[in-house]
């Protein structure tokens, strides 16, 4: 047991999800576990990851060989098997004594696509119905399985899964022969809707809402309840409609007219740069072949899935369907996508498809295949610091993919961090006046989080605020002060001007965590060369 | 000028409410006041010039307090000032008094002056007790006994036995448990489908209970493979680590056991 445990806890680690967060249900009469909003942590690995779910592979068996991955077919590892009972077992006795919040069950390929997701379907079912398991369940569904299965893996689990792996399809057939954009985006489009529709009929709580919907709704300045409205009506127009042009007209003259009359000028304004944003990043996926769908290809690629959830009245009143919603996760380095093409898929996946989060895992070598890469510094783990930087960007500080990147300007600056590389971009909206300026004008200050801009409003109806007290409210003044003014007045005297302010920043030293610079590049390294001009066209990423 | 009047009480809810009771009646001038929890001084040094004056605790006059809070104040400010009593903060008992006088004063908007010293201090205690409750939720570790009895132990720095017992009583409601506060010796004791309570314990009590059930054996060994093979070499990172699961809270974590 204890070979077979390390074989396929060995095999699922290079999941990077492992979060236990996205629902909150309370223990249960007559059943063992709940589950917390916001995670829990149950411990740290020697990586410094977090450990909070049991996460293992139901096989290492598999019959795709997608050349990354360390159970390809071709390589010749140990393979074993788990039973359900066994993963039940483990999962109960683990969570009793705390080691654990819940369970990651995925799975290389056994057989069939088919016979995999029932083997799954059937574990998660015994664990909640025969072991009576009422806590935290994180599944992936397969890609190939047929909708019934997955659907019904959906009633026992709060998470589910389908990794994208690769940004491009092009990306997809050269490193994972086996899959295709069409049996990965099916199962997220089929578990989105049935989100959804779980959400309508029973009325459940949390849902597939994540930070970036909230995040985009308080920025558009509309209530919950006119953003559920919405979102409902382009869900009926979606299900109603098979034809994703006419619905998108639709859902046009929807926004334009009733719902958001009230809404003043600016926040109209913000509103057709949203739609247009929309509009141009898909014609610029379109473009660069990014793996989602483009302007009218949708229908084609995706059945929609009219059918809805057939399960729905078996399962009324049980958890529902996905509560915590769906996540996935691509590999950065594999394949020489840019960052601007990472970042706008990750934001079309939160835009069109509402997932909770979307990961991103640093390419680390397990295969010796001529069509992967060999990064000489290891896995790019700055890269993809900088790239989790920019998911927070997008989903905590309203920020659009295009905004912090553009064709001509593919990739984040790895020494710095993504907004102070904005901001740097965007000097002409700054300083920024402390006690004037609204909530998210403050988030777009370097130096200034989601806690310190709450504070900053807050505490400034009470008395105006200067230095010292931004200082003790947690603002990074060293980072901020170049941005900032306290009642008019900057904290020193400083130029506003782009290369300066560039050296100050590059001098601070960053405290990036130790691991990311692979103990090899570091700024004092950097002062050697030129300081890098980054009004130029081309950034240089060195990682890339 | 007048000398600073130091009142000391003892390290509990009950008696810094009690202690703001008696430092309030004097009616001795709110600046020159001193809360001081014995036992928590800050200089071991008899502060010069200082009266001292000690304080029993006493239920009725901290039910007073709490319940004037409550009322005139807001149930928000009540739970900021138990759970900055239960931190282990030197200055948790001055703090609370001198945020109450200003609770008093402004009323619930107190919690937004937040570039007041002592309302800070107040956030800071909370902001540590609050993540140090939600660490255990994950670092606390159950070994189960020869008579099915999970047992708990943990060393927080705060007291947070109380905030932190409902969660795992929700979560196990069908199950024989305690968790032990080893440092403070105090026990919280959740029989099967029963309410939990709160009782002292000490370590003769510990050592007749101590007897592990034959299997637990098994399932340490399970989970120490378990988290030794889901980190990732390439990525290996004990500072970041360290950072994440401080070295004090790993002392009764299975998977950190020699």
């Amino acid at each position: 047991m204890e070979e077979k445990l390390s074989i396929l806890s060995d095999a699922a680690k290079y999941d990077v999800a492992c979060t236990s967060s996205g629902v909150d249900r309370k223990g249960k009469e007559g059943s063992i576990g709940s589950a917390f909003q916001s995670g829990i942590c149950h411990t740290f690995t020697a990586d410094g990851r977090c450990v909070s779910l049991l996460k293992i592979l139901f096989t290492n068996e598999c019959i795709f060989d997608c050349k990354y991955c360390i159970n390809r077919s071709s390589n010749d590892v140990k393979r074993t098997t788990f039973t359900p009972d066994e993963v039940c077992n483990l999962t109960i006795e683990f969570y009793r004594r705390n080691y654990i919040e819940g369970l990651f069950l995925s799975s290389g390929i056994l057989h069939s696509p088919n016979y995999t997701m029932d083997l799954i379907y059937q574990t998660l079912k015994k664990l909640r119905c025969e072991y009576h398991f009422n806590g935290y369940i994180h599944c992936k569904a397969i890609p190939g399985a047929d909708p019934e299965l997955i659907e019904l893996a959906g009633w026992y689990a709060d998470r589910m899964s389908v990794n994208l792996e690769l940004p491009t399809a092009d990306g997809l057939k050269h490193l994972a022969p086996h899959k295709s954009r069409k049996n990965i985006l099916n199962p997220i489009r089929q578990i989105q809707s049935g989100i959804e529709e779980s959400q309508e009929v029973l009325g459940m709580s949390g849902g597939n809402k994540g930070a970036y919907w909230h995040t985009r709704r308080k920025l558009e300045g509309k209530s919950i309840e006119q953003k559920r409205q919405e979102d409902a009506a382009r869900y009926h127009l979606a299900k109603n409609n098979t034809n994703g042009v006419q619905g998108k007209e639709k859902q046009l003259t929807l926004d334009s007219s009733g719902i958001l009359k009230k809404a003043d000028m600016q926040k109209q304004d913000l509103q057709t740069t949203d739609m247009h944003g929309l509009n141009t990043h898909r014609s610029d996926m379109q473009k660069s072949r990014i793996i989602l769908p483009g302007e009218g290809e949708e229908s084609s690629l995706i059945q929609s899935s009219t059918t809805g959830l057939s399960c729905l009245s078996q399962f009324a009143g049980s958890r529902g369907f996905v509560p915590a919603g769906q996540s996935t996760q691509m590999i950065i380095g594999a394949t020489p996508e840019t960052d601007f093409e990472l970042i706008s898929v990750t934001e079309a996946l939160y835009q069109k498809f509402d997932l909770k989060r979307v990961f991103y895992s640093a390419f680390i070598r397990v295969n010796d295949d001529s069509a992967l890469p060999v990064i000489p510094g290891g896995p790019p783990l700055l890269r993809e610091h900088r790239l989790y930087q920019a998911d927070w960007l997008l989903r905590y500080y309203g920020f659009m993919a295009g905004e912090l990147l553009t064709k001509e300007r593919p990739n984040f600056n790895v020494y710095l961090d993504p907004k102070c590389n904005w901001a740097l971009g965007h000097l002409e909206e700054f300083p920024v006046e402390i006690n004037k300026a609204d909530y998210y004008t403050l988030l777009r200050v370097p130096g200034i989080g989601p806690k310190s801009a709450s504070r900053i409003v807050k505490a400034r109806k009470m008395a105006n605020l200067n230095f010292t007290d931004l200082k003790k409210l947690g603002v990074v003044l060293k980072r901020a002060l170049y941005f900032i003014t306290c009642d008019g007045r900057m904290m020193y005297p400083t130029k506003i001007e782009e290369n300066y302010i560039t050296r100050q920043l590059l001098n601070l030293n960053e405290t990036l965590p130790k691991h990311i610079t692979n103990g090899e590049m570091t700024y004092e390294q950097m002062s050697l060369f030129q300081i890098p001009n980054f009004s130029g066209a081309q950034s240089s990423s060195i990682v890339s | 000028m007048k000398p600073v009047r130091i009142v000391q009480c003892a390290d509990s809810v009950e008696g810094i409410l009690t202690a703001v009771y008696d430092a309030w009646a004097m009616k001795y001038g709110h600046e020159f006041i001193k809360l001081q929890v014995i036992g928590m001084e800050e200089s071991v040094n008899y502060e010069l010039f200082s009266e001292y004056v000690l304080v029993e605790p006493n239920t009725d006059k901290a039910d007073k307090v709490a319940r004037s809070i409550q009322k005139k104040i807001s149930n928000q400010v009540y739970g900021l000032v138990v759970k900055a009593a239960l931190s282990n903060d030197p200055r948790k008992a001055d703090a609370i008094y001198h945020f109450l006088v200003r609770g008093f004063l402004i009323g619930k908007g107190v919690v937004d002056h937040l570039s007041d010293p002592y309302v800070q201090q107040i956030f800071e205690m909370n902001r540590f007790v609050g993540n140090e409750t939600h660490f255990f939720k994950g670092f606390l570790r159950f070994v189960e006994l020869k008579n099915g009895i999970l047992l708990g132990k943990m060393e927080p720095k705060s007291n947070i036995l109380e905030l932190l017992t409902p969660h795992f009583a929700d979560r196990f409601a069908g199950e024989n448990f305690m968790i032990v506060d080893m440092k403070r010796g105090i026990a919280a004791i959740h029989e099967k489908n029963r309410e939990w309570f709160m009782t002292a314990f000490d370590e003769d009590q510990m050592e007749a209970l101590a007897v592990y059930d034959e299997q637990e054996n098994e399932y340490s060994v399970l989970w120490k493979a378990f988290f030794k093979s889901v980190a990732i070499k390439e990525r290996e990172n004990q500072d970041l680590q360290r950072n994440q699961v401080h070295i004090r809270y790993r002392k009764y974590m299975t998977e950190f056991e020699k």
